[in-house]
């Protein structure tokens, strides 16, 4: 453990990550306390740009509401959606993926068509029209987000297992008359841990563009305000009003960054292994 | 090989079909129908506006005979007929695949370059400022917005500079031939196209400088190090050539993924793509445009995956194809 | 931006003769040009005898053309028809065709057509046409240039219907004894428009030409016109900045985009075009359920919201907060009380005193974009400011049409046009008789009072005007107390052009059915 912060530490991206995220943790746990009233209250002027009044410091948007208090609790629809929708769709491929690469044979072979079936349809036009069929909300972006992004882990864990299986433990465990469910969770899947969490972070990331980009597109949940809405609503006043789009617009890229570089941070510390053989 | 590719053929054929008979029935679920859109559009309509509508396009019969329907008529090439913009599907499509090729594999084409050498470099100059500069850019195209960046794009180059045309595919109705004709439409293409192959450039320029420094690593490289060759001719003919699998197999993947991404950059460029067909099809519920171009994408994503495949025996004559 | 309707219509009048004595004085028409436009989205089909969705208006507009057009004042102006004649008793219509007008595809426009279009082909597709004929007798050709319309009682609204969107001539030659929704010509329209399609390119561009032969001396003045398809709004914005396009019909940038690109230099705007459609914007209050069936809940909600400051931050300043039923433009509008200022405080009297449990309501907006967007936003901060939390429920078109049309809502935006008459777009919305499911445009409400039914019925075929404006009137004083639904604002979709481009805008149907006069100055 004490390796793994050594060398986490040693990168300096991913010091900065987690920097990042933890003050987009904080926004999002601090701001009912921060901006008591609701993010939706028109509190000053429509397009009052920054810096002009100090109550609203990053300016307002075309209804006059405060753009950084849509911020701050943007921040926990944006982390919501980011690491709810990569729970779900590890919990859909992990599963999927032992499965397959455990037992092999016509298991492996119905499991990855299934597979190949999603990763065949175009991810984000498939979320679209999930989104659109269930209509706009916040738990139909995250099942949207989660159905599409799911067959990397189910192909990355086939991998692993496929690699563990031969190994003299789990040859062992078999011996041992172990079922095949108990070795899979008990002796497998604690060995995968390392790339899963790697791939997760990432996954958080692109879950949060996909967000926004679903929210771009009129698809996002009217009835909270991430930071993907603030930019589908204020894209339209880009050149009179390039604050609505820019702060949340930044607030994302940073935010993405972060588990990007967290996530190349814990792939060399975690896993030194992986990160060769991936390169 | 022949064998290799029927197999291939059938196991697409079985694809698409499952893929027509799921989108089928999850479009269908979506609330309202065509016939209640395009009632919407005229702004009147009685009830027997709507239910000739309906008779007409056949949403008056059970679901299951629709499906049918659609299914026997699709197993014969048929992709059926729009409603809303009364022309065939398959001409519709037809209309618009080009478009979207051109602005997917221009992009493909940008990443894939600019990101390959890009990740030479960074690997070349490992743990120097150079490498730091190349992946820290690339980092940040990968997590900027792409619809954000494609607005800004806009902003920059075609508002405030006046470079580049800001949307469309060709200057509309110029009557343009041969050479200004293509000229015309590659200074349309520049803009989106660049947008997009930024974005995706992003895990190319990744992807190479770790395969990169894992390849220079090896006991090969070490060999012909000590034997002496010029480093230059080390990198282009051993590492590289070496180091070039896993791009391919993200170069596969992402080949499928730039038909759908181009929703986004179609819809901000007001490119006439396949992609914002789809968009429209699916707000008008134009059930049948949607299944089409979701099958021809699905097609063509099959289609470079086959690509991948032959291309990894080209690199890498060891591998097999089975 | 506020000004009373005979304010406006007064400054229209002094602009219009400024306007007149102008161009007679130092401009004279040049030919020669293409004028771009926007149109968006793009139309499904040019064919608006079969289709009428707004772009295809716009477009088929300058293909087809109705028997009368109208100027800004729901005044017939002579169009296919040269002149015409109504009976005493209201009952016939006598309408002279102009002579030696040709279809694009040679054949001559005569009285034959016309029959064949109001008795055969608008009848098979359009609803609108159907209730329009309910008080036809009969329409017959008494020789090739005269066609007389008979009644079976007086329907003062009939000689407003008769404009190329609700009734657009179309070729008996071609489509008679034909399937009329799958005829090939539907994809090649053939009318006796100022222009005639020339490339259609899907999704980039629909390019028309001017006609060769038509049939008004010297017109059209454009070579062509070209109406690009630029699905995004602020591309479109930017297409007219650089001038790609000169001409962004009214709707087709978002609200929040028109005061800047109104400032640039060179740039006129206008709000004419839109007075025979005169666009009603409200909220479809779902009058069957609790707490939406009481008339003080409903007048609560009209006291909560602050429709001036709606109509100042979204729609910037363009249009009008709505007093009821009928848009002020539209004849027989009568000023009435009650009307609803913002007021807060009784709105929360009213609730405190139905003893209002704080229940939730749900609330659809328009999907037409951010405008419509904000707005709902707007409103759920409004109610929620009385005391009534709102939960918006976001969908597509074919969403929304679904829910209203099935009446699974509490509140929902939505706006109609009331095309030129009160009897053809209001009545519908309020009377007993149009309560039905499956329909987005009817009485989605559910409000039914005999009274009101009685009304309408009365003001519709009652013979003289006086009669019709004291039933009106009367209609509207109760509508205005019940609150069947909560009007917002009369619309007003400002067009931005180039002022280099003239006469863009003649008639009341506006840029659809104008660019036969429309000239470029060099």
């Amino acid at each position: 453990m004490s390796n793994f912060w050594t060398t986490f530490k040693g990168n300096k991206g991913a010091v900065v990550g987690l920097v990042i995220l933890a003050i987009v943790l904080l926004a999002s746990i601090f701001a009912p306390m921060l901006y008591t009233t609701s993010p939706w209250d028109m509190v000053n002027m429509p397009f009052m740009a920054p810096g002009v009044d100090s109550s609203v410091p990053l300016g307002t948007d075309t209804l006059g509401r405060d753009i950084a208090a849509g911020l701050a609790h943007g921040a926990y629809i944006s982390l919501l959606v980011g690491f709810v929708s990569t729970i779900v769709s590890l919990c859909i491929g992990i599963p999927l993926g032992a499965a397959a690469g455990y037992f092999g044979g016509w298991v492996d072979d119905v499991l990855m068509r299934i597979t190949e079936f999603f990763q065949v349809i175009p991810s984000f036009a498939f979320a679209i029209v999930l989104v659109a069929i269930f209509e706009p909300s916040i738990t139909s972006m995250i099942v949207a987000i989660a159905v599409v992004s799911w067959p990397p882990v189910a192909r990355l864990l086939r991998g692993e297992v496929m690699s563990l299986k031969h190994r003299e433990f789990i040859e062992a465990a078999e011996l041992s008359g172990q079922s095949g469910f108990t070795i899979i969770t008990r002796q497998i899947l604690p060995n995968t841990i390392s790339p899963v969490i790697v791939l997760a972070s990432m996954m958080v990331a692109t879950a949060i563009l996909t967000e926004s980009a679903l929210s771009f597109m009129g698809l996002g949940d009217p009835n909270v305000m991430s930071w993907g809405y603030i930019i589908g609503a204020g894209r339209t006043v880009l050149q009179q009003a390039w604050w609505i789009s820019f702060f949340p617009g930044v607030a994302i890229l940073l935010t993405v960054l972060a588990f990007n570089l967290i996530g190349e941070g814990l792939n060399d510390a975690l896993n030194p292994r992986l990160a060769k053989r991936r390169g | 090989m022949l064998r290799f590719i029927l197999g291939r053929m059938v196991k697409i054929a079985l694809i698409l079909l499952a893929i027509t008979i799921l989108n089928f029935c999850l479009i269908h679920m979506a609330p309202g129908d065509p016939a209640l859109v395009m009632a919407g559009e005229a702004g009147d309509a009685d009830p027997k506006f709507i239910e000739d509508l309906r008779a007409q396009f056949g949403l008056d019969k059970p679901f299951i005979v629709q499906l049918w329907t659609y299914v026997s008529h699709f197993a014969t090439g048929d992709l059926g007929f729009s409603y809303r913009q009364q022309m065939p599907v398959s001409e519709l499509i037809l209309d618009r695949l080009p478009a979207t090729l051109l602005l997917s594999i221009s992009a493909f084409v940008i990443s894939l370059v600019l990101g390959v050498v890009a990740g030479v470099i960074a690997a070349a100059r490992q743990g120097k400022a150079s490498d730091s500069i190349i992946s820290t850019i690339a980092l940040l195209f990968y997590a900027t917005p792409l619809f954000w960046m494609a607005l800004m794009a806009v902003l920059l180059f075609s508002v405030q500079l006046g470079w580049m045309p800001a949307f469309g595919y060709e200057t509309a109705a110029s009557d343009f031939t041969g050479l200004t004709r293509i000229l015309d439409i590659a200074h349309h293409l520049i803009l989106p196209a660049v947008v997009l192959g930024l974005f995706f450039m992003a895990t190319y320029v990744r992807i190479t400088r770790a395969s990169m420094l894992e390849v220079n690593r090896l006991d090969f490289v070490k060999t012909a190090r000590a034997k002496g060759l010029k480093p230059s001719v080390i990198q282009r003919r051993h590492v590289l050539r070496n180091a070039i699998l896993p791009v391919v197999t993200l170069a596969g993947l992402h080949a499928g993924q730039l038909v759908g991404g181009a929703v986004l950059i179609e819809t901000v460029f007001a490119w006439p793509g396949i992609g914002r067909l789809m968009f429209e099809a699916l707000q008008s519920r134009d059930y049948n445009v949607l299944l089409g171009v979701f099958t021809v994408s699905a097609a063509l994503v099959l289609m470079f995956n086959l690509i991948t495949d032959f291309t990894y025996r080209i690199v890498d004559p060891r591998i097999r194809l089975k | 931006m506020l000004s009373t309707t005979a304010m406006r219509r007064a400054a229209i009048a002094a602009a219009c003769s400024f306007a007149a004595t102008a161009s007679f004085a130092q401009e004279t028409p040049v030919k020669g040009g293409r004028l771009d436009l926007v149109v968006q989205p793009e139309p499904t089909s040019l064919m608006i005898g079969i289709t009428t969705n707004g772009p295809s208006l716009l477009v088929g507009g300058s293909i087809y053309e109705g028997l009368l057009r109208y100027d800004e004042n729901l005044e017939p102006m002579p169009s296919l028809a040269k002149s015409w004649e109504i009976s005493e008793d209201g009952l016939t219509y006598t309408f002279h065709l102009q002579e030696g007008v040709t279809f694009s595809d040679g054949e001559p426009f005569t009285s034959k057509d016309v029959v064949f279009t109001m008795k055969d082909f608008l009848m098979e597709t359009k609803s609108k046409w159907r209730a329009i004929m309910e008080p036809v007798a009969d329409v017959t050709a008494t020789d090739d240039y005269t066609v007389v319309v008979t009644m079976k009682e007086p329907f003062g609204p009939f000689i407003r219907s008769l404009s190329y969107n609700v009734a657009p001539m179309v070729p008996a030659h071609i489509y008679e004894g034909t399937e009329f929704a799958t005829n090939p010509a539907n994809d090649k329209p053939i009318g006796t428009g100022p222009y005639v399609l020339a490339e259609w390119k899907r999704g980039s561009y629909i390019e028309l030409d001017a006609n060769p032969t038509y049939w008004r001396e010297g017109l059209p003045y454009l070579d062509d016109v070209v109406y690009h398809v630029v699905p995004d709004a602020a591309s479109r914005a930017t297409a007219f900045e650089t001038r790609v396009v000169s001409v962004l019909p009214g709707g087709s940038v978002e609200n929040f985009d028109i005061p800047r690109l109104a400032a640039e230099e060179g740039v006129c705007t206008t709000e004419k075009g839109w007075e025979y459609n005169a666009p009603l914007s409200w909220m479809w209050i779902n009058n069957r359920t609790a707490p939406m069936d009481n008339k003080k809940f409903r007048q609560a909600i009209m006291y909560a919201m602050n429709r001036e400051m709606m109509l100042k931050v979204l729609w910037n300043g363009y249009g009008k907060v709505a007093t009821g039923p009928i848009t002020s433009t539209i004849p027989f509008y009568d000023a009435v009380e009650p009307t609803y200022e913002y007021n807060p405080d009784k709105a929360k009297e009213l609730l405190k005193e139905i003893g209002y449990d704080g229940k939730a309501l749900r609330l659809l907006p328009l999907p037409y974009g951010e405008t419509w967007q904000r707005w709902a936003e707007v409103v759920k901060q409004n109610l929620k400011a009385v005391g009534i939390p709102v939960e918006i429920e976001s969908t597509d078109v074919a969403g929304w049409n679904q829910k209203t049309s099935q009446w699974d809502y509490d509140l929902a935006f939505t706006y109609l046009y009331e095309n030129g008459d009160p009897a053809i777009g209001v009545a519908r919305n309020y009377i007993t008789s149009q309560i039905a499911l499956g329909n987005p445009f009817n009485n989605v409400e559910g409000y039914s009072n005999p009274k009101v039914d009685e009304l309408f019925a009365k003001a519709a075929t009652a013979p003289s005007d006086e009669e019709r404006q004291a039933a009106y009137t009367e209609v509207q004083k109760i509508l205005q107390e019940d609150v069947p639904v909560a009007w917002l604002t009369e619309l007003s979709f400002p067009t931005l052009y180039d002022c280099s481009v003239q006469g863009l805008v003649s008639t009341a149907n506006g840029i659809g059915n104008s660019l036969g006069e429309t000239w470029i100055k060099k």
